[in-house]
């Protein structure tokens, strides 16, 4: 419904979760089947567009690692123009829009604008991943923490840690230097690794290898998809945890 | 108000259609019926480009009146015209003619109507109230779309062709009992988890007469309590099971959502209060699945993060029962969603960690030298009775004093509580007050954002 009065509409920030349609939340399924307009990245499926009402103006906005389509800034000001123009603005973004999904600055400039914004969290792409190729995330067995990191670094260098399962977003490109900074904190060489591209989608690819073998594996996966890498002895489980009923071999 | 209409399938690809006016309700028509295969005929002095551009085989546009040497007996006649007179004078000619008619400004006087549509072809769903209130057509159609999962098209070709194949095979002995059988099968469920060759193994087994009885089990995250942060598949397996074994941290309204024959164990836990030793949960879940039930393990946030799923899937594994995880919204998600804290922010913090402040032996040993990275974002899950521990040495350990710290209690829920302060004054603060699990901490200045993001004050 185009927005007639001179009040603004409102901007829903809702995160589509890593993929598979199904792990939409209701809320969320709710909030994009009522838009008027929706603004959504490239790592929305097609089968959850389809959902949107035949009326929705649908705007892809970005982003693939190194291509993006439209800057932060252009985005937020589209969000801004699109509050002014219609009564339901959604932003749909893939995985959680607070964990590195930059909701917080699209939140901080609509507010600023005075626009009226809800907030509907969707599962993060390290759940999602963790859950589809059946690797706890913690366990009790190797001490209780987790860590989730932008694998491009704004710093050039990665935080230290020894929680005992990291997780990179988006690191594949950077593989290497994930690698290297890992090591170099003393994390050992024959840590457990898994890479999940395009994680709870049907062409889902789980990779498992050691620390060592992370910069072979990213290479081998050359694919254009969304990719997320675990590292951890929880890493392991990836591989132990296929019942055979469920028939897909792990590389 | 009447009760005459009755929602009935033809097979439109052996129907002509005419549809009379050239505007866009006439070109809503022909985008419902293009893909049908149906012999379309668009009749109007002017017609639309939208429509003219479709035409081909299967449809032709005519620009001009139409008249009663066009209709013949069974045709269906779609008066889409914006003129109410010229409408009336068309299905006059059209009902002369021996054809059916719609008339799309006056559903009191229609022959037939369109429904609305879900459609997970070759499943279709037509919802109608044969033009009395579009309004609650269009309602209970956004519900219906919104309850079906668009996987069930893909569940619909798997059972198509299953059909086809076993028809040219020529296995017709006790064919209802095994659709019956297959149906109360895993396979469905599993062809909708994309896993097309686990639902294949059924079918074979219960072709070759072997019983398929073995159970499964699926581990759900329940999100942080909202219920309307459950996810679809989440939902759909709830739906199903057979036993659940449930945790504290699920929501009376989510629990409401079994079956009404689900048989509900309560497995604890209350902080150090564990009304079920995780050992026996696991047995549990494994003796349930091998006597061929359908068992939900079914646990607050997500079942992977400080969940201790993994304990029990890893004796799911060994047992050799075949098992699903559901993520759930983790409670980081879910709390600092409704609080309006990000967790990552540019200005603020390019990474997240997660730590548990619950102990077995009630003190925190953690790597506070590692916690107080000022670029990081710290989220505490549990920390309520260790949060003045937590905060003396995050400060002894070179932590600011006054860096910001939320409490977010009974986080996503109607009466959710955000307290905020700093290191130095926050454990003060929570000595006076009497607050209620479940409790998440956010530590870092990601929280200072609070103040002005709180989208849900207003």
């Amino acid at each position: 419904m185009k927005n007639t009065q001179k009040q603004p509409g409102k901007v829903w920030l809702v995160g589509g979760g890593p993929g598979d349609p199904e792990l939409l939340t209701i809320k969320a399924m709710r909030v994009i089947s009522q838009a008027d307009i929706v603004l959504y990245d490239s790592l929305i499926s097609d089968e959850i567009l389809d959902m949107l009402p035949q009326k929705c103006t649908r705007i892809h906005v970005g982003k693939r690692c190194g291509a993006h389509k439209m800057t932060q800034v252009d985005i937020q000001k589209l969000l801004l123009t699109s509050a002014r123009k219609y009564a339901r603005v959604v932003r749909l973004k893939g995985g959680d829009p607070f964990i590195f999904g930059r909701g917080g600055e699209e939140l901080e400039y609509l507010q600023k604008h005075g626009i009226e914004v809800d907030i509907v969290p969707g599962i993060t792409a390290a759940g999602g991943c963790a859950a589809a190729a059946k690797i706890p995330l913690t366990h009790r067995q190797y001490g209780n923490a987790l860590m989730l990191d932008s694998g491009h670094s704004q710093f050039g260098e990665y935080q230290k840690s020894q929680s005992p399962t990291r997780v990179f977003y988006m690191g594949v490109k950077q593989a290497g230097m994930i690698t290297a900074s890992l090591l170099s904190e003393g994390l050992s060489d024959s840590t457990p690794v898994a890479l999940i591209a395009n994680g709870t989608l049907p062409d889902q690819e789980v990779h498992t290898g050691v620390l060592m073998d992370l910069p072979f594996l990213a290479e081998r996966y050359s694919g254009a998809g969304p990719a997320l890498i675990i590292v951890g002895e929880v890493a392991a489980f990836a591989a132990r945890n296929q019942v055979q009923a469920h028939g897909e071999a792990v590389a | 108000m009447s009760n005459s209409h009755l929602p009935l399938v033809i097979n439109a690809s052996r129907a002509r259609f005419y549809i009379i006016g050239g505007g866009a309700v006439a070109a809503r028509k022909v985008k419902t019926l293009i893909d049908t295969g149906a012999m379309i005929y668009v009749i109007a002095p002017n017609i639309d480009n939208a429509i003219l551009d479709l035409a081909g085989d299967r449809l032709t546009c005519h620009e001009r009146v139409a008249g009663e040497e066009n209709y013949r007996a069974g045709d269906y006649v779609v008066l889409a015209t914006d003129d109410k007179a010229t409408n009336e004078h068309q299905a006059r000619l059209a009902r002369n003619s021996g054809a059916w008619v719609c008339r799309t400004d006056e559903p009191e006087d229609n022959d037939f109507s369109f429904p609305a549509v879900v459609d997970r072809s070759p499943l279709k769903v037509a919802i109608s109230t044969g033009g009395a209130t579009p309004a609650l057509t269009r309602l209970v159609r956004d519900r219906i779309e919104a309850f079906i999962p668009t996987d069930y098209s893909r569940l619909g070709q798997w059972l198509e062709s299953l059909r086809l194949r076993l028809r040219s095979e020529g296995t017709s002995k006790e064919r209802g009992v095994f659709w019956r059988r297959l149906m109360q099968s895993q396979a469905p469920d599993q062809v909708l988890a994309r896993q097309e060759a686990s639902a294949d193994k059924i079918v074979e087994g219960l072709l070759s007469g072997e019983d398929i009885s073995a159970g499964e089990a699926f581990l759900v995250g329940a999100g942080p309590g909202d219920p309307d942060l459950l996810t679809f598949r989440a939902l759909r397996l709830i739906q199903m099971s057979d036993v659940v074994f449930y945790d504290r941290l699920v929501s009376p309204s989510i629990l409401s959502l079994l079956p009404d024959d689900c048989e509900r164990h309560y497995v604890g836990k209350a902080r150090s209060d564990h009304a079920v030793p995780q050992d026996e949960i696991n047995q549990r879940l494994v003796d349930e699945a091998l006597k061929g039930r359908r068992v939900l393990r079914l646990k607050g946030g997500d079942p992977f993060i400080f969940g201790r799923g993994g304990e029990e899937i890893q004796q799911l594994a060994e047992a050799g029962i075949p098992f699903q995880v559901v993520p759930g919204i983790t409670a980081a998600s879910g709390c600092s969603s409704y609080a309006g804290i990000p967790l990552t922010h540019r200005d603020h913090a390019q990474s997240v960690r997660f730590v548990t402040g619950h102990m077995k032996d009630g003190t925190c040993n953690l790597p506070w030298s590692e916690l107080i990275h000022p670029q990081q974002t710290l989220v505490i899950y549990m920390g309520l009775v260790g949060l003045p521990e937590i905060c003396s040495q995050l400060i002894a350990h070179g932590m600011p004093a006054e860096t910001p710290i939320a409490l977010i209690e009974k986080g996503t829920l109607p009466d959710q509580q955000v307290h905020t302060g700093t290191l130095a004054t926050m454990p003060e603060y929570v000595a006076g007050r009497k607050i209620q699990a479940p409790t998440l901490t956010i530590v870092g200045s990601v929280v200072s954002l609070h103040s002005t993001l709180n989208w849900r004050s207003g």
